[in-house]
């Protein structure tokens, strides 16, 4: 069975529609990109999936299971995170209760293990813990937002433009995390502008334009796809 | 001296009741960015239940200090209830309105609130009745009372639960991740709608001691008292930076010792010109002053992002 089903999904804001009947799904342990330009609707699809944005109409399957109309602070229990668009991170706070925030939802025992863990993937992390994470670089704001994220124990990780704003060395090591995130079982979605990155290390991705998912495929073949290469690749 | 010492005493007893106040203000403002004008209104409600239930067992031999207790227990869940239906039916349909929709419509609730409060206990100013007892002690020449000391001791006790609840449990956390990003935090698993509400119950609690303090101190109570309490302890809250919670104890603290002192040395200063009745305007003078020095209070930080 699929981990995760859109069908049909229609979003809009204020009568304006920004997803106009999009289907996509993500297998268990995938990679998936989801590429396109500014304002195509990719931020609203994932917000929309999340429960943060009311979707209009459509389906949304979570392993066969009707998740639309579960209220959207009990999505987390069910294994999804978002790493939003921006970092969303909470700025007065330090970094160690940013990541605290993110198993908020967890009963077990192993919190203060998983933060350790954050910790060693992001050792720059555990230098600042203390800090009000507001005041990091962006490249470390993105790490906290990641972090806080995994902390939640997701299957299913939504990553809204992580590589934003950020310098070339620092993309490459995000990345890097996430392929290691990837590697230890998690399923990503992943929403890029960098659409040669995010086609590289994915291994399907959707195209969207104007609230449409217009081609969709194996990245390798859309990296090759010659409207692709024109309008996302600069070549 | 003794005036300075027996003013300080009066100022610390009066700022302990504003900082109560200010502290509603302050959680609410902190969480949503509203400022509940109604707030001082509830002070109202906690002052006028307390009372009645005074007067309903001042004759009934049981000690005076049993009937405020009892009274208090009838003044708290009536606050909550009402900060609570306030937030649902007033403010909650405004979540996503602009600023001033809110703005405004607290101005109602509370209009609403004083309007009730006239239905319910008229228009006369209501005595609380001779019930306490009244033991003083001396403290370098100043008097201290019973009541007053347990005012500054009872405020003390319930802004350092509240600190504590706002830093280290679990509810605290989910304010301070609802006050800086509602939408992540209901990522994260926050109610953010029950967390609000709690947040109103809480400052509504807090309200309703204040307000017996207020009528069993000061012994008197009135449909529209809520009014300029209300708008003292907004000024204590914006003096101390609003949303601070460390902030609207010390603002309400030093707006109390300001006006106390104001008090008791107008009338030697302006030569009898203005009396201890120019009170009043102390407060919004110390407004003005912070508004235009420092907008964001004593204790205040930068504003933080909102999304
Ligand atoms: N809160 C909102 N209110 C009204 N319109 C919105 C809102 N958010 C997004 N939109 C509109 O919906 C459309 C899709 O926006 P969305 O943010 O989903 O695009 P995006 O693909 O994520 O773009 P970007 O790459 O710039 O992040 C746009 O036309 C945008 O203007
Ligand atoms: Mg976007």
């Amino acid at each position: 069975m699929k981990l995760l089903e859109v069908k049909n999904l229609h979003v809009s804001y204020d009568g304006i529609k920004a997803v106009k009947g999009i289907d996509l799904h993500l297998e268990k342990g995938e990679i998936v990109a989801l590429i396109g330009a500014n304002g195509a609707g990719k931020s609203t699809t994932l917000r929309a999936i999340c429960g943060i944005t009311p979707m209009h109409s459509g389906k949304i399957l979570l392993e066969g299971m009707d998740i639309g109309k579960i209220p959207p602070h009990h999505l987390v229990k069910h294994g999804i995170a978002l790493v939003p668009e921006g970092r969303g991170l909470f700025g007065r706070s330090s970094v160690e209760e940013n990541l605290l925030m993110g198993a908020y939802s967890r009963r077990d025992r192993e919190i203060k293990a998983d933060l350790e863990k954050i910790y060693a993937l992001f050792p720059r992390l555990a230098e600042r813990r203390k800090q009000a994470s507001g005041t990091l670089s962006g490249g470390e704001q993105q790490m906290v937002s990641l972090g806080r994220a995994l902390m939640t124990k997701p299957r299913l990780l939504f990553l809204d433009e992580p590589s934003m704003g950020l310098a070339p060395i620092m993309v490459q090591k995000i990345f890097e995390i996430i392929r290691t995130v990837a590697s230890g079982g998690v399923t990503l979605l992943l929403v890029e502008q960098n659409a040669r990155i995010a086609l590289s290390m994915s291994t399907r991705g959707y195209v969207m334009e104007s609230g449409n998912i217009i081609l969709s495929g194996a990245s390798s073949m859309l990296l090759d796809n010659p409207q692709v290469k024109a309008a996302y690749l600069g070549q | 001296m003794e005036i300075f010492l027996q003013q300080l005493v009066n100022g610390v007893v009066l700022g302990s009741i504003y900082a109560l106040v200010a502290l509603g203000y302050t959680l609410v403002y902190g969480i949503m960015g509203l400022i509940n004008f109604a707030h001082g209104d509830v002070v109202m409600i906690g002052a006028m239940v307390t009372l009645t239930v005074a007067r309903l067992l001042s004759n009934s031999g049981l000690p005076g200090p049993l009937i405020v207790l009892l009274g208090l227990l009838a003044a708290v869940p009536t606050c909550m209830a009402t900060g609570y239906l306030i937030e649902r039916i007033a403010y909650r349909p405004l979540r996503n309105a602009p600023r001033l929709a809110p703005l405004i419509t607290a101005i109602g609730v509370s209009i609403l609130l004083q309007n009730l409060a006239m239905m319910i206990w008229g228009r006369e100013y209501l005595s609380f009745p001779q019930i306490i007892p009244s033991h003083a002690f001396s403290f370098f020449g100043a008097s201290i009372s019973t009541t007053q000391s347990i005012i500054v001791i009872g405020s003390g006790v319930m802004m350092v639960c509240l600190s504590f609840l706002v830093k280290k449990t679990k509810l605290g956390n989910a304010m301070r991740a609802t006050s800086q990003n509602p939408e992540v935090a209901t990522l994260m698993g926050v109610e953010v709608n029950t967390v609000i509400s709690l947040t109103f119950i809480l400052g509504s609690a807090l309200a309703a001691i204040a307000g017996m303090m207020v009528s069993a101190y000061y012994g008197i109570a009135h449909y529209d008292m809520g009014f300029m309490l209300g708008l003292k302890a907004f000024t204590a809250a914006v003096l101390g930076g609003i949303g601070n919670i460390e902030g609207a104890v010390l603002g309400g603290l030093l707006l109390g010792i300001i006006e106390s002192m104001g008090a008791g040395y107008l009338g030697t200063l302006t030569g009898g010109v203005m009396g201890s009745n120019y009170q009043d305007v102390f407060a919004f003078f110390v407004l003005i002053l912070v508004l235009v020095l420092r907008p964001s209070g004593l204790l205040g930080e930068r504003v933080g992002e909102r999304p």
